[in-house]
């Protein structure tokens, strides 16, 4: 490995870590400005580390994806967020069904588990970014506990985008990309899942006159 | 060309309903009779298929592909969305939806079918992974129709579930990529699925393994397999019937559809039975979870909905069980397109009549309404298996191709499953009986939705029979030739 790639493999591990954080971060902040303040810094974290593999790996495309991730997940979704919770009020995360101290522990217990579960990884790859993977999957895992554990269907929508971040992190790390017109689909899945996501939350506050999705337990038998 | 023909009409339709407002009822008539395009193209291909011809391939990069595994979808998916066009409300039936309400529904619907439609004629695995997520995407808009606060919540869990679910899918996506990617470097058709199965024997097992569970539990969410099903009978119950119907039979069907293809790619390259064990374990939970929520089931749409983890459950042993057990999974998944097709748009004719879904209130349909009850009971009993119905075929090849098994606890399974299966029946055939007969509350008002619904219906009913009384040359040889793509 020359020195190139050794710079490349630090920057790259320095950069899943700090996409990680911001996942984790989640976990101890309460107020829904907080998370998307979270969540537009994870995304803008995450196209340095897209422009990043880009640079080292010699792949114009990943300039584009990252410039599109900073148009779509650090402008516009954050946007429409903040217009969403001052709409539909409700600006704090009730208690969650699991408290700050468990849930860093659970986080803290995800990422060894992510370790453990990409370990077969480790030898095959030869890619300078081999080591952010077990971060990635670990995002992967965060965002679904996030998902889980919270209450307000606004959050729960963070912790989906949270989530998909980790995908997208994953495979810049694992295989320098996919190929620029799957990106793309991807994108464009992923703005329309989040715009109709937002219009059942604006249907739910409609009909329910809340967002405690505490509330969505009608249906059973 | 074919696939112009199969992919354009229910983008045309979607256009046709977007532009025309307010609704029109022909507008419902002339999608319906365009969706018939599709179904054309869609046999052609199957034709095509079963001669065992070169798959024809389109567009750049070679975008879309039909085999023969992709020809069977293309007619099952183009089928079930035929039928249900022509029972969708607004189309020659009165109905209680508003005018905006059904442009909405047709916009929404062909849209869905589009993407359906798209996600087997795609080549590449991760195409097919953006068609099926945009599945999720229209049908989650498309289930609070009516807005009510059971709809919406419905369809909230239904798109939080899936989302998830399929992202996980994706993340198996590019796990199966990043082998690949090691091995060969980087290459833009490597995600094509030939290109990937070409491959495939030499990537790494461990890394395959990983890949499929994410794949597995990602589509599995998709096709609603145990322990991820639980947005099935909230979403199936809420949703406007003939979406029901379509998401029962075609949707369920695609996402089984893409966790076969996956499951060829992972035999290649793991060359062991993981991929059998995880799909006949995961089988088992669903059928043993379908067996006691039917039993305690209240609601004869949600009932139905637990008939679908049930049948989940059969298909993933079939696959599970070498090249006898797709042959019989695949006969299977074909009569279970036809069976739900239907059943979900009676019980939404039903609970029209009735004003409830609940099974103690749809009493004496047969006396109501004898044409949609007797339909209705004919479905189920094709449902659960019995004969003349295409049904008990199937099952009796799977379960034969499960006892064929040398392992012992292969054997033992499938006497659980068996043993699952009679828990079931009981609890069908009691809930049937309770709503067939008995006296109807007084409000109820006898007679029939639209006697000229019955034809469509009937057709679906008699596809059944006939598929239990032979196996059609055609349908056998594609079925063969499947089964020489999937299990070599």
């Amino acid at each position: 490995m020359n020195s190139n790639d050794a710079i490349f493999a630090q920057l790259a591990t320095l950069g899943s870590s700090l996409v990680l954080l911001f996942g984790i971060a989640l976990l101890w902040r309460r107020s829904l400005v907080a998370y998307v303040r979270a969540f537009r810094w994870q995304s803008l974290a995450l196209a340095l580390v897209f422009a990043l593999i880009g640079y080292f790996g010699h792949n114009r495309e990943l300039y584009i994806v990252a410039v599109i991730l900073v148009v779509l997940k650090v402008i516009i979704i954050p946007g429409y967020l903040s217009r969403l919770y001052e709409r539909v009020g409700g600006k704090r995360e009730a208690q969650p069904y699991v408290n700050v101290a468990t849930s860093l522990i659970i986080a803290g217990l995800l990422v060894s588990l992510s370790y453990s579960i990409t370990r077969p990884l480790a030898p095959v790859s030869k890619l300078p970014t081999r080591n952010g993977i077990p971060l990635a999957v670990g995002l992967i895992l965060v965002g679904v506990f996030v998902i889980i554990s919270r209450r307000k269907a606004l959050s729960q929508i963070v912790g989906f985008l949270v989530l998909e971040n980790g995908i997208a992190l994953l495979a810049a790390l694992g295989t320098y990309g996919i190929p620029l017109i799957v990106e793309l689909g991807v994108f464009l899945d992923a703005l329309m899942g989040f715009l109709v996501m937002q219009i059942l939350v604006y249907q739910i506050k409609d009909t329910f006159e809340s967002i405690d999705v505490e509330q969505l337990s009608r249906l059973r038998h | 060309m074919k696939f112009l023909l199969l992919l354009l009409p229910p983008l045309i339709s979607a256009l046709v309903a977007y532009v025309v407002r307010p609704y029109r009822a022909v507008v419902g008539w002339l999608n319906a009779l365009l969706s018939l395009l599709s179904l054309g193209a869609a046999l052609a291909f199957a034709g095509h298929a079963a001669r065992g011809a070169e798959a024809p391939v389109f567009g750049p990069g070679e975008l879309l592909r039909a085999d023969g595994l992709s020809a069977l979808l293309m007619v099952c998916v183009a089928a079930a969305s035929t039928l249900t066009l022509f029972l969708s409300p607004g189309v020659g039936t009165e109905t209680d939806y508003a005018q905006t309400q059904l442009r909405r529904y047709q916009l929404l619907i062909n849209l869905f079918i589009f993407s359906m439609l798209s996600a087997v004629s795609a080549n590449n695995v991760a195409i097919m992974w953006v068609a099926l997520e945009a599945t999720t995407i229209f049908s989650a808009l498309l289930i609070p129709l009516t807005r009510d606060k059971s709809s919406v919540e419905a369809s909230w869990k239904y798109i939080l579930i899936g989302s998830v679910g399929i992202a996980l899918a994706f993340a198996g996506t590019v796990l199966g990529y990043f082998d690949f990617v090691a091995l060969t470097g980087r290459a833009e058709n490597a995600l094509n699925w030939p290109v990937l199965l070409r491959n495939a024997p030499a990537m790494h097992p461990e890394v395959m393994k990983l890949a499929f569970v994410f794949l597995l539990v990602g589509y599995g969410t998709k096709a609603g397999i145990a322990p991820m099903h639980t947005w099935k009978p909230d979403a199936y119950g809420e949703a406007p019937p003939a979406l029901a119907a379509l998401m029962s039979s075609a949707l369920f069907a695609v996402a089984m559809y893409a966790i076969l293809r996956w499951k060829v790619v992972a035999d290649a390259a793991i060359k062991d039975h993981y991929a059998d064990n995880l799909l006949l374990t995961l089988g088992l939970l669903s059928l043993a979870i379908a067996a006691f929520s039917v039993a305690q089931s209240r609601n004869y749409k949600r009932m139905l909905a637990y008939s679908s983890v049930e049948h989940t459950g059969l298909i993933c042993f079939g696959l599970g069980l070498g090249a006898a057990g797709v042959f019989a999974a695949l006969l299977h998944l074909v009569n279970h397109t036809a069976a739900k097709s239907l059943m979900f748009v009676l019980a939404g004719d039903i609970e029209r009549k009735y004003g409830s879904s609940a099974i103690k209130q749809a009493r004496g349909l047969l006396t109501v309404a004898p044409w949609t009850g007797g339909l209705f009971a004919a479905g189920l009993l094709a449902l659960v298996g019995l004969p003349p119905f295409g049904m008990f075929i199937s099952e009796f090849a799977l379960f034969r191709a499960g006892f064929a098994q040398h392992h012992l606890w292969v054997r033992g399974l499938m006497a659980a499953a068996l043993l699952l299966l009679l828990v079931a029946f009981v609890s069908f055939i009691t809930r049937l009986n309770r709503m067939l007969y008995g006296e109807a509350p007084a409000e109820v008002v006898a007679g029939e939705t639209a006697s000229w619904r019955v034809a469509p219906m009937l057709f679906g009913i008699l596809a059944l029979v006939a598929l239990g009384l032979t196996l059609p040359a055609p349908l056998k040889n594609l079925l063969d030739q499947i089964v020489r793509i999937v299990s070599r």
